[in-house]
């Protein structure tokens, strides 16, 4: 196929309609601000919506892209790991360890500052990755299995979480709409929790040769020499960070580490090299997408960003489960 | 080889008068049990005795039809189960991990936000419409070519994460969110003889029609190839048993919500009870399923007490960990 | 050499994206300076800390209902509403036509809306708006009281509180005097009555939710000499029909939602027949919004007329 020959090419071109977007994204919202103002208010020309822009829309934006490329990056680092194309983030169990934990704390301890809350979305998404992990080294490190075992242990972090709703009704509604995910209300102070998002993804976009190696299938790779299970559990570990740290920020946006690989790999192949940038900026497109559209479409409502994700996305999704049957 | 077979047989037989005599119990104890525990000799009274006493008419207007209401939707749900397990010859199948609950969820809050003032006997039918596209969508992929468990397992995942946040979306817009929660879980809380009037004709014929499909399936479940040589249609068989499990699942939907696992866990318990022939598991599992949900709703006063709580938690909270045992398992599960 | 070009690509990103966040940072230092060159300030205490408040605010933005009412009592006109959208229920709240914006849902209130109103004073709930409140501090002076789980004497505080940061601590007074006034007034209409139990409660298509004595209705009720059938420190109970029979209240009053609802399937049930409530014609449907949305010192006294005109008109 064409396009997997020219990867830097789409590379840059993603690059270039990602630019776009976010520079579009900053115009949309409750008070439209036409691409000129928002160009002047930039260079510090003007200062009309410099409010609106430097207090929301600036953040929410690199929010948007960062968590989106955050997610993305976890989904194909779990679909390598697991060599299975439907893993992600979402399916596997963490967003919903995430979730519960992050959801235990905002109930039994609402006077906790603010700073409890992702605490406690990194903590979750750790014990499931290491439930997994545990798991998995009790079995035969059958990468099948292990997939399957995240989407029980996400049955049992939703359980838990409905369990938490129904003890504790009242706060039911402020969950439920955290749960959902969104960007409502993020700014530059949720910017410290993705620090580690922002140090991880550039590191392993350099390293990420690593990550071709397990492609070659286990048998081979041994023979090359490679301490597998070290390099999967730091892989592992990563996508948990990753993913703790985008939970602890927006709540449970899903599809996006599932879609974002599938779609990456179509115009670029398998190469974890090309594969893992692509999947990057495409998550972020999809999320900021995702956040423009939830904030422009009915003003001053919002549409949280996880329902556009999810309507987006899944029926996306399977279509892309019916092209790989067909494909088999 | 006789001896076996006799003491195989004298098994099931113990085991079914056991699994009656629970259901009848589990029935007595749900209805002494409540905001207010009515003692069961009492309950014995009003069943067999009625007077016109507030107790009495508590037991046969409220508790009863609410005691019989799990045993049929347990029984539907579980028997919708064992047909999916036995039709996609995965033992991960069941109405929630196919997107079958979370689509008739999804259609009913929908047409219960576009016509606010329908009547329940028609919402089922919204039901049946999600159910079906839920699980068809889910079905699509899992037809044809080799499914491994964790396909599907993933693929129903991704249906069910969709559809659960479209109804989590459309509610919490619409705001009152107490309501969600019970389209998200399932309940049996405050249902009356209507509820059941409207699934019992539902629930009946499609309890029915399996077992009468039993046979077909045992054979199906032998493989493909050995059906279509014995002569069976593999494909009608298919069809008609998709059919009975959206009945089976978007009625109890439509009356009680999503409540899920049943379908799960049961099948798998009633092929270890009473072996791998269809035309056992099928029964049985109706009356496990019965049992299972009763239980589930008696331990469903407890959490919140005194009030009430979605059965669909209880479920939720047993199942899952059983979801997680069965994945663990691997995928040498013997059909 | 391949490697050496992605290294840049990247290492631009990652200088792109720190060069706007230090930007992002510096603009935030902008905004909070302004804050501070303002005059004269009134120190308000509120449920998180105290906020200096300029004097005689001419631009509130209310991101409750009982604040509308709070301010509609005092004469003031707020620009911006959190109001769901719903605009008809605010002109049903201050009785009549008003101009103002929407900043969205009480839930999720559109910050970009609220800055654009440019605003003096915020008013917003702590239950609802605590994760916020620093965004709000940021375009204007915000002080977050209990709206949403007050009760009636919480919410006449509140009421105060506003007087005190709007300036407006003489009318409030005086609006408070003519309020106790018109309470008792209503008390002794209801004489007959009093000591009586009486059970206000919403009522959806799946649940029957009690509002007890903790509650705000529930609380005023008592206020007005009648019992709130379910004592309790919770506000609200989630009850069955069976519950409902155990309790027997005198009065029933339900706050119906729109469309289908639980309370018809009890219709036909032989205990709903035998309620005190029900055999004695003292069901009452009411507006849900003016009994459980609005809370205020004006809305209590519409509720107040409401109850005694239910229970004096016995046209059923």
């Amino acid at each position: 196929m064409n396009a997997k020959k020219h990867p830097y090419g789409i590379l840059s071109v993603l690059l270039i309609i990602l630019v776009m977007i976010a520079f579009i994204s900053l115009g949309i919202g409750a008070v439209y601000t036409s691409p000129v103002e928002v160009f002047t208010n930039l260079i510090g020309k003007s200062q009309s919506n410099h409010f609106i822009l430097f207090n929301y829309r600036i953040p929410r934006m690199l929010l948007a892209v960062i968590v989106g490329a955050s997610l993305a990056v976890s989904g194909a680092i779990l679909q390598g790991i697991l060599k299975n194309p439907l893993a992600s983030p979402d399916v596997i169990g963490v967003t919903k360890g995430s979730g519960l934990f992050a959801v235990a704390v905002l109930i039994i301890f609402p006077g906790a500052s603010m700073v409890a809350l992702p605490f406690s979305a990194f903590l979750g998404a750790a014990v499931i990755a290491i439930a997994l992990m545990l798991f998995s080294y009790t079995q035969s490190t059958k990468t099948h299995s292990l997939a399957l075992i995240g989407v029980a242990l996400g049955a049992i972090c939703q359980a838990g979480i409905q369990y938490f709703m129904i003890k504790f009704p009242d706060n039911v509604n402020t969950t439920l709409l955290w749960l959902t995910g969104s960007l409502w209300g993020r700014g530059w102070n949720e910017m410290w929790f993705l620090i580690p998002c922002l140090i991880l993804i550039p590191l392993i976009i350099i390293f990420i040769s690593k990550l071709d190696i397990l492609n070659l299938g286990d048998e081979m790779a041994v023979g090359l020499g490679e301490r597998i299970k070290y390099v999967r559990y730091t892989l592992l570990s990563i996508s948990v960070i990753l993913t703790g740290a985008s939970v602890a920020v927006v709540g449970s946006i899903g599809f996006i580490g599932l879609i974002s690989p599938h779609i990456g790999r179509r115009l670029v192949g398998s190469r974890s090299k090309f594969l893992l940038p692509v999947s990057a900026l495409i998550g972020a497109l999809f999320l900021l997408l995702a956040d423009t559209v939830g904030r422009g479409v009915v003003p001053p409502i919002e549409i949280p960003s996880g329902i556009v994700t999810a309507i987006i996305g899944a029926p996306y999704f399977l279509y892309l489960l019916r092209r790989e049957q067909k494909n088999k | 080889m006789n001896k076996n077979i006799k003491k195989q047989r004298a098994r099931r037989y113990i085991i079914g008068f056991i699994s009656v005599f629970l259901l009848i119990a589990g029935i007595f104890i749900h209805v002494s049990v409540g905001s207010s525990s009515i003692g069961i000799t009492d309950v014995i009274k009003a069943l067999f005795q009625p007077d016109n006493s507030k107790q009495t008419t508590v037991i046969q207007t409220l508790r009863l039809p609410r005691a019989v209401l799990a045993a049929l939707i347990g029984a539907s749900l579980a028997v919708a189960g064992a047909l999916m397990q036995a039709i996609t010859r995965n033992s991960l199948a069941s109405p929630q991990v196919f997107g079958v609950n979370a689509g008739a969820s999804l259609a009913i809050v929908v047409a219960t936000i576009l016509f606010p003032e329908l009547h329940s006997k028609t919402t089922v039918y919204f039901a049946f419409l999600g159910s079906a596209l839920g699980g068809i969508t889910v079905y699509l992929f899992a037809a044809g070519g080799k499914v491994t468990h964790i396909k599907l397992a993933l693929a129903g995942m991704a249906v069910h994460l969709f559809l659960s946040s479209l109804t989590q979306g459309v509610i919490v817009l619409n705001e009152d969110a107490t309501d969600v929660l019970y389209w998200l879980v399932g309940s049996i809380n405050g249902k009356n003889w209507s509820h059941v009037l409207i699934l019992l004709p539902w629930s009946v014929f499609g309890l029915l029609a399996a077992f009468i499909m039993g046979r077909s399936i045992s054979i199906l479940v032998l493989g493909e190839n050995m059906a279509t040589g014995l002569g069976e249609k593999v494909q009608w068989i298919r069809l008609v048993s998709g059919v009975i499990v959206i009945i089976l699942a978007g009625s109890s939907v439509a009356v009680a919500g999503p409540i899920g696992f049943i379908g799960l866990m049961v099948p798998h318990i009633a092929r270890k009870l009473v072996g791998g022939d269809y035309q056992r598991i099928l029964p049985f599992s109706a009356l496990l399923g019965g049992i299972l949900l009763i239980y589930a709703d008696i331990l469903s006063r407890f959490i919140a007490y005194p009030f009430e709580s979605p059965v669909g938690i209880v479920t939720a909270l047993i199942g899952a960990p059983f979801f997680l045992y069965l994945a663990r398992k691997g995928r040498n599960i013997k059909q | 050499m391949k490697t050496g070009r992605k290294l840049k690509i990247v290492s631009v990103m990652a200088i792109l994206s720190i060069l706007l966040v230090l930007a992002g940072c510096g603009a935030k230092q902008d905004s909070t300076d302004k804050e501070s060159s303002n005059n004269q300030k009134v120190a308000v205490k509120h449920e998180l800390g105290t906020t200096k408040v300029p004097e005689n605010p001419k631009r509130i933005v209310v991101l409750e209902l009982s604040f509308v009412d709070a301010l509609h009592g005092l004469g003031i006109k707020p620009v911006g509403i959190a109001d769901d959208n719903k605009k008809d229920m605010i002109e049903q709240l201050v009785n009549g036509k008003m101009k103002y914006t929407s900043v969205g849902t009480r839930q999720q209130p559109n910050l970009e809306v609220i800055s654009s109103l440019k605003p003096d004073l915020i008013i917003a709930d702590v239950q609802r708006h605590k994760a916020i409140y620093k965004d709000l501090q940021q375009i204007a002076p915000t002080i977050e009281l209990n709206s949403r789980e007050s009760t009636y004497e919480e919410n006449i505080d509140a009421f105060k509180t506003i007087a005190k940061a709007t300036g407006k601590d003489k009318k409030a007074e005086e609006r408070l005097n003519k309020h106790e006034e018109t309470i008792a007034e209503l008390k002794k209409e209801v004489k007959e009555e009093n000591g009586q139990t009486i059970l206000p409660a919403v009522v959806r298509d799946t649940s029957f939710q009690a509002h007890t004595s903790a509650s705000y209705d529930g609380g005023f009720l008592e206020n007005l000499g009648f019992k709130d059938a379910v004592q309790s420190k919770e506000a609200y109970a989630e009850m069955n029909l069976e519950q409902l029979s155990d309790i027997n209240p005198d009065i029933l009053i339900l706050a119906n939602n729109e469309g289908k609802l639980l309370t018809d399937e009890w219709k036909s049930n032989p205990l709903w027949k035998n309620l005190k409530a029900v055999k004695n014609h003292k069901v009452f449907v009411v507006d849900r919004n003016l009994w459980t949305r609005f809370r205020g010192v004006v809305s209590s006294e519409a509720i107040g007329k409401d109850t005694v005109k239910l229970l004096h008109d016995q046209q059923k």
